[in-house]
Order: C-alpha cells, then structure tokens, then sequence
C-alpha cells in the first residue's frame, strides 16, 4: 500500500492494529490460563507485559509515515473549532487582512498588469527598441538637450534597417495614433484609431492572424494596394464579427482601403495605450491620405519609432555606437541640422537601445512612479495590518495563557504549542486572502476607471493573473506566518507553575513589551501614509483649483471631422457658418467657436517663430510657441479677455493681411515684455518673417500642460491663409490647418445630454459628418489630473484604513492592560488614588507610545514624501501643515482610542475589582 | 518484571533478521513469531510487544513482508505475515552480511595482536 494509500485506509488500518494487538494479548493470557493462572491474574501480568497497549499502537502508527499529515489535520480541525469560540476576533483579522492584502494586490495587479507585463507575441525578450526617450508626435529638429534621439524620419529609419543586420526585424511605428472616418457600404461613418506601422510589423512581433493575412512588405511598397489590418476588439466592436469585411473595401477618408486581415484577439498593438489602435496601415498609405502634406516624404519630419527583433548574441553597446554613427552622420547631410551652427551639436547626438519587451513604454513611463509609490504605500497599510493581527493574536494568546500553561504541565512539547498557534493564523490568513481577492478585485477596477477614466478598450485589465493570485497568496502566507510569530514564541515560553500561581494578578507583565512595539510601529507607518495622502490631497487641490485662465463652466467640447466626408479647403467657411448657425440657433446658447485644438486637450501644436528683423536663431535658442487657429469669438467662448490692440472680427477670416493675437508669455519671452502690437513674425523660414502682424494681445492659459507654466501662444483666424509659401509641402501644411475639428459650445445654464442635441444639430447640417467625441468642458479638464488624483484618492484611503487599523490597534491594547490591571486599579483606588489618576496613569503609556512612534514616523514620511516630490503641484514634500494636520489627526484619534478603555477602567468598583482573580 | 542474566538488549537492526528468520519457516502471526524468537534463542531473547509490531508494520511498508487475515489455532482471526520474494532477498543478504561481520569480529576478538605474545 503506498503512503497516499495508507493515509486514506486510516480508519482500515485503526480497526485491524486493534485487532491485532488485541489477539496478541488474549494469546498471551490464554496462555498464562493454560499454565494455571486465574483469568484476572493473567490478564493483570500480561497488562504490566505490555506496558502500554496504546503506546504500542502509538509507534506502529508512526511507522505509517502519515503521522504528520493526521497531526496536521487535527490542528486544523481544532483551530477551525477554537476561531469559530471566537467569531469576532476571528472577523477582525480577517476583515483587517483582507482590507490590507485587498489594497496591496489591487495595486499590484496594475504594476503587473501596466509594468511588468510582456507583450502578447513571440519571444518578447528579444524585442528592442531603439530610443529610450517618449517624444511625440512630430519633430523636425534636434530632440533632447543632451542629444537623445527616439523619433525618426522614414529616411532615417531605413538608414537603421540597412546598417542594422544585427535585427533580424526593424519595424517603425508611428509615434502618435491617429483617427480617420471610416465608412463601410452603407453603414454609418465611425471614427477610428488608426496607426501606420511598416509592412514588416507583424513579422517582427512573430504575430499571425486571427482571420485573412497580415500586412506584409508587400504592401508597404509606394503604389501598392492601399490595405489595413484590423484589430480583433475592433472587429468585434465595430463590425459585430462580421466575416464578410474580410476583404472587403472599407473607405477611410475618401480614400478605399481593402480588409487583408484581422489581428488575433488580445493583440493590442506594440505598447499599452488607453486608446489602442482599431486598424493598422503600411506606412505606405500615409502619402495616400496626406497628400503633399505627408510625412513620410519629408527626410527630416522625425515620426516613427523603430522596434525589433534582435538576433541572439548580438553585443547591444556595439550595435548602440553604430547606429548612433548612422544618426549622425545622416544629419551631416541635412540642413536642417547643420545650418545655423547646428553643425557644433551633431557630435553629441545618439541612440540608446532599450528592451521593448513591454512594448513602447510610454504609459509605463508616465505612471510608473506613481503606481511604485502606490505599491510601497499599500504594503505599508499591509504592514499596519499585520502589525495589527499580531497584536490581536498576542492579546489572545496572553488571555490563553492559563490554558497553554495547563497544556505543557500535560506535556505538551513547545513545538507542538506553536504549531498549533501557527495553525491557526494560517488558516485565518488564507480566508483573509481570498476576502482579499475579493477586495482586490474591486479595488483595481475601481482604480483602473479612476486612472484612465475616458479610455476605450484599453488593454490592461482588472482580471488577477495567476502571478496575482500566487502574490497574493503568497503575501498572504507569509503576513501570516509573520504576524503569528511573535505571539506564538511569547506564549510557548509560558511556565507550567504560572497556571497554578494565578498569573492573572500582575502590574507588569513582560510580555505586553511587544504589544507596545508593534502599536509605536504601527503610529510611525500611520504618520507616513497621512502624510502622503495629506499633500497628495493638497497637490490635488491646488492643480483643480488653479487659474488656468479660462472658463468651463457649463461648456462643452465636440470634436467632428471634415477630412472624413470630404470637404475641400473652399468649402470650410461655408461649413463652419452653417453649423455655427444651427447651433446659435438652439436655445439657451450663449456662444459657438471654432479651434484646431483646444486648452487643456493634452494635443497641440507648434513652429519656430522668425521676427522680422531678428538673425534666425541657433540650435540653442527657444525659439518655440505653441500656435492655434481659431474662430472669431474662441476666446470669449472660453472667458479669455483681450488685454491690448483687439480681438479677432470677422473680416479677419477672409482679408488678405494675416493678423495673429499672442499671449503675455509670448510678448515676455520674444519682446521681453516690450510693445508687440504691430510688430511682425513669421514661420518656417526667415523668408517668411513678416508674414503675420500681431494686432492684440490676450491673458494667457494654459493651454497644454495644467501641471506646468503658461507657454507662448500666437492665434490665427479661422480661415485666413497666408499666400506666401511656395513649396509644395508647405502650402499643404498651410491648408491642412485650415480644418478646424473641435468645437466649444458655451450655454447659460447645465444641460442634459449634450451629446444627443449635438448628434442631432450636426446632422441637420449633414449627415455625414461624424461627431468623434462629445465632452462637457470640466471633464476633459479633469482628465488632466488622472494621475494626480488617483494618487490622492488611494493615499487618503490608505491614510484612513491606517487611522482606522492603529486606532483599534491602540484601543486594543489599552482595553486589555486594563483587563489585565484591574485588579492593581482596585488596589490603588482603594488606597485613595481617584478616577482621574487611574485615566491618566492608563494614558500615561499610551502617549509614551504615540511619541515614539512620532519620533520615527515623522522623518519616515520626510522620507516617503521626497519620493513623490515630482509628482506634487504647488506645495513641497516637507509641507509644515501636512505634518503638522498629520500629527494632529493621529493624536486626536489616538486620544479617543485611549480614552475609552482609560474611563472604563477608572469607572471599576474597587471592590469588584479587587475581588477579580 | 524480573531481569534474568542470560537476556539482553537486541543491537539496531538485529530484530528485523530475525522476525524475517522466523517468518521465512511459514506464515505466522505476531504472538507465535515473539514465540519462536524466545523459543529459538533458548528464553535468552524476549521480544516486546512495544518493539515487535513497529517492527513488524515497517518491514510490512518496506514491502519485505506481506500479510493476511487467517484463522488461527486457537479459531480466532489473526494476521499473517509471509516473507515476499523482495523480503527473501533481503533476508539472504542480510543473514550474509552477519555472518561475516560477526565471523571477522569474531577473529579480532579471539586473535592475538602479532608481536606480543
């Protein structure tokens, strides 16, 4: 029989040892009687002979080898039957665990699920991408100071593949997504993201299709077929499954493109992006779709990434310092670079190979902070937790004294003693982990909704992994054995003699030392956590409540697109008018405006400004201004006044002269703050500089980063075209910023479903034209805080279940010194000592405690604070009010948490308690 | 209990050979095999209750021993326990393996250190 075998036969195997022993000893008696021994006699002898038929069957027991797994399911059992005795204290740990481990596995699940993960393709180890940095969307110029390159040419890009054969695939992929009108026989237009990716994308991901084929170089050749490959969430999503738009002829734009495929389900693209791409195009396409305006055709427009596939053995520092050879060398050719003492910087400009395994990191570089920061905090709520579990344990186990003193006096080994109490925490952590699981789930999904909270289809979801769920169990185990440690090594020390003694009578007792250890431990972890959700909260506030210089309330942004039906550069005014008419027309709007991009979109656009009469300025001078086109009453749509000279009007839009407006920071950084109206600049080359004339000056804005300073702004007029240029990719330029996609409607009071009224209005002008995305003003305001809040909220809920968990912790223990003194109380009050002697004499070391604690808590949180000093708005890490409040918050809580069980104990009869055993 | 000069303790190990010994003449169970031992060795082994079951069921898990349920003399069901052939190899290499060492012991014991006498 095997070992497995012969632990289920047990009860077999009882029966016949029994029976077998049993026989052997009536043998042994019948013997004694057939020699002439009375019946009782012989079986007193053989009794004695056998000293123990137990014991005997006790050691053929042991011979089973299955002894242990028994002992263990005795344990078991009686812990299970000894947590039920106690229902409350059974419910506090595993709710305080499950809150604790819930908190830390939810934030775990985003680091796996944003940080850790791989792409889902084949053999992501060896993906690589060249650049580390994050630039977007469009450069023509040199990137970083310190002459990091990331963003590439298609020129510069093929540079790389052909000096490169140490990738066994290079792909490019553009930089930032973009979105076009797509339209399927009959069925109404939809907007979709879209990303170019060379033809050997799906090659270097080792990625097939779910249905038809992927792109291939093929397609990616100038004149080829134009195709798209979608993705399956968007076959799914767009297309209900439909088979039949495989190979189908979908129009995006006005222009055909053929279905060749659909990608396999859970492929999302080359990095985690909250919104992914719906349909990938050969970059080949771009030319297609732009026009004169493409970038593909430009050598020096820097627009892609390149990610590859790296052959095994290849010497990364090597490949690195040639590639950044080809980089420079390739600029030597351009003007771009050289021109205007640009040539000085070439020598410092480089690649740096990174691992791409995760894919393009920028979500991971953009939250990765946090989200550690975050990962840190809940393992300090954790630790509180556990600090708090340990404590309960240690009380119980100090009220069980008697009856572990009782079971050694028996015998029982001290071994046997703290299996018995590891037992039992374990089994009360692994029902805290799975609560905790369940909290966890929950809790990320909740976290997930509040960090991205516009996002469509983003790819990381709430769902725990298997290295979630072994985290969690893991961390859950081990707290358990952690916090159960302790307490199980005091009361395993227990003296027999102490149970007859009767221990409860004392003044002291020892063995509360690490009960007071754990609650200072406990108030220092807490200090830290208030006083990140302290400044978080504050960070928060200040950024919401900032002067960003315009006015959202009850105003709402619509995004349409004009490219997608076709209109042509002529009929934009036209257009515009019509719509701006339907839309005054509704009741109860106060203003309809026009931009190419809105403030505090998180997208905008910029150039190089030339002033007229200035030398062109070198690599080195920040010559940069954010630039905009809007219509006549933009800025009155968003409360932005004009300071100097006037404001846009409407012959603006249709007279020769280009007129601009600037911001202050604009007449700050490029007339240092001296008369600019009617001085003259210009874009794209020094020809040019006197292009536009600046006619009026308004308050500035932020206008792109809410976290960061008013940057130069100039404004054009909706459909003004300067005539000057000459070259064809600029006059494409100059035309394609003529559509102007986003709109602001200003209402004078709040509406309900705006969304529906703009539907409806838009396609009153004509049905063609798709509403993108409908957004009332102050939510799309918010989006720029997603991070910021989602650090403020999580902190404060870690800053209030640590308030919570080290208030009962310091109740505890109050409560039960005060149990275990009430017979010292009795004595000192029926000396005289008077109910606010015993408060304070009980406060007295709660506040020793709360001190200590402080002592360590308030440099941890100087500590913990510096970390997300980049990550606060307006107020420093070392904030005097935050730890100040912090403080403050703590010794209130403390104070009440004290003072209960305090009064309870003073308010004893000493009489009463005098006669407590 | 009385303590008789003649009867000592069994070294490690000793008591394994002979319960496979005693077995090897037949099925037997346990009160007959602490019989024959005491039999066989003239009264001057006495094996225990306490040590021959553990005995007994160790050799049984090692698969050196099998066992059945049978009717004894007396009527009563008892357990039988049977050399299997695992056992019979065990039991000649160990019957081996004594002899030898206690034939070489035995030698020194006896013998004379070269060069005193």
């Amino acid at each position: 029989m095997s070992w497995l075998g012969r632990f289920f036969a047990h009860e077999r195997l009882e029966t016949e040892l029994d029976k077998e022993v049993r026989f052997h000893f009536e043998s042994q008696v019948a013997d004694k009687v057939r020699v002439g021994v009375s019946e009782n006699e012989a079986r007193r002898l053989t009794r004695l002979e056998f000293g123990g038929m137990e014991q005997v069957k006790e050691d053929c027991r042991e011979k089973r080898g299955t002894m242990w797994l028994e002992t263990i399911g005795r344990d078991v059992r009686y812990a299970l039957r000894r947590l039920r005795g106690a229902p409350v204290f059974s419910c506090m740990v595993v709710l305080t665990l499950a809150l604790g481990l819930g908190a830390n596995t939810a934030i775990f699940t985003l680091v796996h699920a944003i940080l850790l993960r791989s792409l889902p393709v084949t053999d992501p180890s060896r993906l690589y991408r060249i650049g580390d940095q994050m630039h977007c969307c469009y450069f023509g110029s040199f990137e970083s100071n310190d002459g990091d390159f990331d963003l590439f040419s298609y020129d510069l890009f093929r540079q790389f593949q052909q000096a490169s054969p140490e990738f066994e695939q290079l792909a490019a992929v553009q930089a930032g997504g973009g979105s076009y009108t797509v339209r399927w026989g009959d069925s109404p237009a939809k907007s979709l993201r879209t990303e170019y990716v060379s033809g050997n994308y799906f090659t270097t991901f080792g990625v097939n299709t779910f249905a038809g084929r992927p792109l291939s170089p093929g397609d990616d050749t100038k004149g080829a077929a134009p195709v798209v490959v979608l993705s399956y969430s968007a076959w799914q999503r767009e297309f209900d499954g439909n088979p039949n738009v495989i190979g189908a002829t979908l129009h995006l734009d006005q222009h055909a493109f053929v279905v060749v495929g659909v990608a396999p389900p859970g492929f999302y693209g080359d990095r985690v992006a909250p919104f992914p791409p719906d349909m990938w195009m050969p970059l080949a396409s771009e030319p297609v779709m732009e026009g004169a305006n493409s970038s593909l055709l430009q050598p020096d427009t820097a627009w892609l990434y390149a990610i590859g596939r790296m052959r095994p053995d290849v010497n990364l520092g090597v490949l690195q310092t040639k590639l950044s050879g080809v980089l420079r060398q390739w600029m030597g050719t351009l003007s771009t670079f050289t021109a205007r003492g640009g040539a000085a910087e070439i020598p410092r400009q480089h690649v740096v190979l990174s691992p791409a395994g995760g894919g393009i990191q920028k979500v991971q570089q953009q939250t990765g902070t946090g989200l550690r920061i975050l990962l840190f905090l809940s393992s300090v709520v954790l630790l509180i937790a556990c600090a708090n579990i340990a404590n309960l344990l240690l009380a119980r186990s100090m009220a069980q004294r008697a009856e572990i003193a009782v079971r050694i006096g028996l015998g029982a080994t001290r071994g046997r003693i703290i299996q018995q109490i590891l037992m039992e925490s374990l089994i009360l952590s692994v029902i805290g982990g799975v609560v905790g699981l369940g909290v966890a789930y929950f809790g990320s999904r909740a976290i997930l909704a509040l960090a991205f909270p516009l996002s469509r289809n983003m790819p990381v979801s709430a769902d725990p992994s298997w290295v979630v769920l072994a985290f969690a169990f893991g961390t859950s185990i081990l707290t358990g054995l952690l916090f159960a440690g302790v307490p199980a090594w005091v009361s395993s020390g227990t003296q027999p003699a102490d149970a007859a003694r009767g221990m409860n009578r004392s003044t002291r007792d020892h063995a509360s030392i690490p009960q007071r250890l754990l609650l200072v431990f406990q108030v220092a972890l807490s200090m830290v956590l208030i006083v990140c959700a302290f400044l978080a909260t504050r960070s928060l506030y200040n950024l919401e409540h900032q002067r960003t210089g315009i006015e959202t309330a009850n105003r709402y942004t619509v995004q349409i697109d004009l490219n997608g039906p076709g209109y042509t550069s002529d009929r934009l005014n036209g257009i515009y008018r019509e719509i701006e008419d339907h839309f005054s027309a509704l009741p109860g709007m106060t203003a309809v405006s026009f931009a190419r991009y809105l403030p505090l979109e998180n997208n905008i656009w910029g150039s190089c400004v030339l002033l007229q009469g200035h030398p062109a300025p070198g690599p080195k001078d920040d010559c940069f201004s954010n630039w905009n086109r809007v219509s006549t009453n933009f800025l009155q749509s968003i409360g932005v006044p004009v300071l100097r000279g006037r404001g846009f009007s409407q012959d603006d839009e249709t007279s020769a002269v280009p007129v601009v407006i600037v911001n202050q920071a604009f007449v700050k950084h490029f007339f240092a703050g001296k008369d600019a109206l009617g001085q003259r600049f210009g874009v794209n080359d020094l020809e040019f500089s006197s292009a536009f004339q600046i006619v009026g000056v308004f308050a500035d804005f932020k206008l792109e980063d809410a976290h960061g300073d008013v940057r130069p702004l100039f404004l054009r007029p909706r459909g003004q075209q300067y005539m000057g240029y000459n070259a064809p990719d600029q006059q494409a330029a100059e035309v394609s910023s003529l559509y102007l996609t986003r709109m602001v409607l200003q209402f004078d009071r709040p509406q309900q479903d705006v969304e529906q009224l703009v539907r409806s209005t838009i396609a009153k002008v004509d049905p063609n034209i798709p509403v993108v995305r409908v957004l009332s003003y102050p939510a799309m305001v918010a989006n720029n805080f997603n991070q910021d809040r989602l650090l403020a909220r999580l902190t404060e809920a870690f800053g209030i279940l640590a308030l919570l968990l080290a208030s009962v912790g310091l109740y505890g223990v109050i409560s039960y010194s005060a149990v275990r003194r009430t017979s010292e109380i009795g004595i000192r009050m029926a000396l005289g000592a008077s109910r606010s002697m015993i408060v304070s004499l009980m406060l007295r070391s709660a506040f020793v405690q709360f001190f200590a604690g402080l002592v360590i808590g308030v440099p941890a949180a100087l500590f913990a604070s510096r970390m997300m000093q980049h990550l606060l708005y307006e107020i420093s890490s070392d904030d005097p009010w935050a730890f100040v409040g912090s403080v403050a918050v703590l010794g209130v809580c403390a104070a009440v948490a004290a003072l209960i069980p305090a009064m309870r104990a003073a308010s004893v009869d000493p009489i009463r308690a005098l006669r407590t055993e | 209990m009385k303590k008789t000069e003649d009867k000592f303790d069994l070294p490690q190990g000793t008591l394994d050979l002979l319960i496979m010994r005693v077995v090897a003449l037949g099925p037997i169970h346990g009160y007959a095999i602490a019989q024959r031992i005491q039999q066989m060795s003239r009264e001057a082994l006495q094996v225990q209750q306490g040590s021959l079951y553990p005995a007994l069921h160790r050799l049984e898990y090692k698969k050196l021993l099998s066992s059945k349920w049978k009717p004894s003399d007396t009527g009563r069901e008892a357990k039988f326990y049977e050399l299997t052939v695992r056992g019979r190899a065990q039991l000649k290499t160990e019957t081996e393996n004594w002899t030898r060492l206690t034939d070489v012991v035995g030698l020194v014991l006896k013998g004379t250190v070269e060069g005193i006498g």
